[in-house]
C-alpha cells in the first residue's frame, strides 16, 4: 500500500461543490462594484480628461507657435512696402529682390545699426 | 466541455442572462480547480467568486474564438497562486513577528497519520512547485495543458514537476526520520 497514492486518491475525491446561492452572490457582487465604480469620484476623473487632454493640446500649439514662426518686424508689412527708406531685413522679407550674399548682407545690418 | 460562444458575446455587451449562465456553467469546474489547493468551503467559495469578478473584469478581452474554458483555468490557477503566496507570506511573518504562545515548544505537537504528513509536506512547498505537481498527481493533467494553463513552456512545467518531487520526498523523509 502506498501512502502517497492513497493520498492522491482521497484529494482526487475532495471537491467541494458550488452552494445553492453561490450565482445569486457572484452577480449581487458584480452589481455592487459596477455600482462603485460609476461613484462621483470615479467620473470626475474620466470626465475631465479630455479637457486636461484639449488645454494641454492648446498650451503645446501656443508653445510651437512661439518657437517656430520668426519675429517680423514692428512694422507692418503693407506699411514697409510702401515706405520708401526699408531696411535691408524687411526689404529682404517683402519684396522679391535677390537675396544678397551673407558677408553683405551682415555689412548693410552692421552699418545701419551703427546709423 | 460544450460551450456557447454566443454567451460571451452577450456578456461583453453586459448581458445579466449570459453572466448568469456563465457562472452556473464554469462554477463547478473553477469549484474542482480551487479545491485542490484550498481545504475549507469559505475559502474555495470566497475565492471562486474572486475568480468570477476578474473574469468579467476582463471580459472585454475575451475573443469569442479564444478557448474559454482554458483561459478561465488559467484566470482560476492564477489566483490561487496568488492567494499561496499572500498565505505563505503571512504565514511567514507570524512565525518571525507574532506572539509568542507561552509554553508553546513544551508541548509536543500531535503526532500526524500517513495523510497528514503528506499534506504538510505538500503545504510546505512553495507555490510554484506545488501548483503543476498537484495539478499533474491529483487534477492528473497533462505537462501541455499545465503549461498553458500557467503560461509556462513545456519545459519549465517539467522542470518544476521534477524539483517539487524531490523536494516532497526530502520533507517526507525527514518527517519519517523525525516520528522515528
Amino acid at each position: 500500500m502506498n501512502p502517497i497514492k492513497d493520498f492522491l486518491d482521497a484529494e482526487r475525491k475532495r471537491v467541494f461543490a458550488p452552494g445553492p446561492f453561490f450565482t445569486e452572490r457572484v452577480l449581487a457582487r458584480l452589481a455592487q462594484q459596477r455600482a462603485q465604480e460609476s461613484g462621483i469620484w470615479e467620473v470626475i476623473p474620466l470626465s475631465t480628461r479630455p479637457v486636461l487632454a484639449l488645454v494641454l493640446v492648446l498650451i503645446f500649439c501656443f508653445v510651437m507657435f512661439q518657437v517656430i514662426i520668426p519675429q517680423v518686424p514692428q512694422r507692418g508689412m503693407i506699411e514697409a512696402y510702401l515706405d520708401s527708406d526699408q531696411n535691408p531685413a524687411e526689404s529682404f522679407l517683402y519684396n522679391e529682390g535677390e537675396v544678397p550674399s551673407g558677408q553683405e548682407f551682415l555689412d548693410q545690418l552692421i552699418a545701419q545699426e551703427d546709423q | 466541455m460544450e460551450f456557447d460562444r454566443e454567451l460571451i458575446v452577450r456578456a461583453q455587451r453586459g448581458d445579466r442572462s449570459a453572466h448568469e449562465t456563465i457562472v452556473n456553467q464554469f462554477a463547478p469546474m473553477v469549484f474542482r480547480l480551487i479545491s485542490r489547493f484550498f481545504r475549507t468551503r469559505e475559502d474555495v467559495e470566497d475565492l471562486a467568486q474572486d475568480v468570477f469578478l476578474k473574469l468579467f473584469a476582463r471580459i472585454d478581452q475575451i475573443r469569442p474564438q479564444d478557448n474559454f474554458p482554458g483561459w478561465l483555468a488559467k484566470v482560476t490557477v492564477n489566483t490561487c497562486y496568488d492567494e499561496l503566496r499572500k498565505t505563505r507570506r503571512r504565514k511567514t511573518a507570524m512565525e518571525t513577528y507574532g506572539p509568542e504562545i507561552a509554553g508553546e515548544k513544551s508541548v509536543p505537537p500531535p503526532e500526524p497519520d500517513t495523510f497528514g504528513r503528506a499534506r504538510l509536506a505538500l503545504q510546505r512547498l512553495d507555490p510554484k512547485l506545488r501548483i503543476p505537481l498537484v495539478l499533474k498527481e491529483v487534477d492528473e493533467m497533462s505537462v501541455e495543458e499545465i503549461a498553458r494553463t500557467m503560461g509556462l513552456t513545456q519545459t519549465n512545467v517539467k522542470v518544476r514537476l521534477f524539483r517539487a518531487r524531490k523536494k516532497l520526498a526530502t520533507i517526507l523523509g525527514e518527517s519519517e526520520r523525525n516520528t522515528k
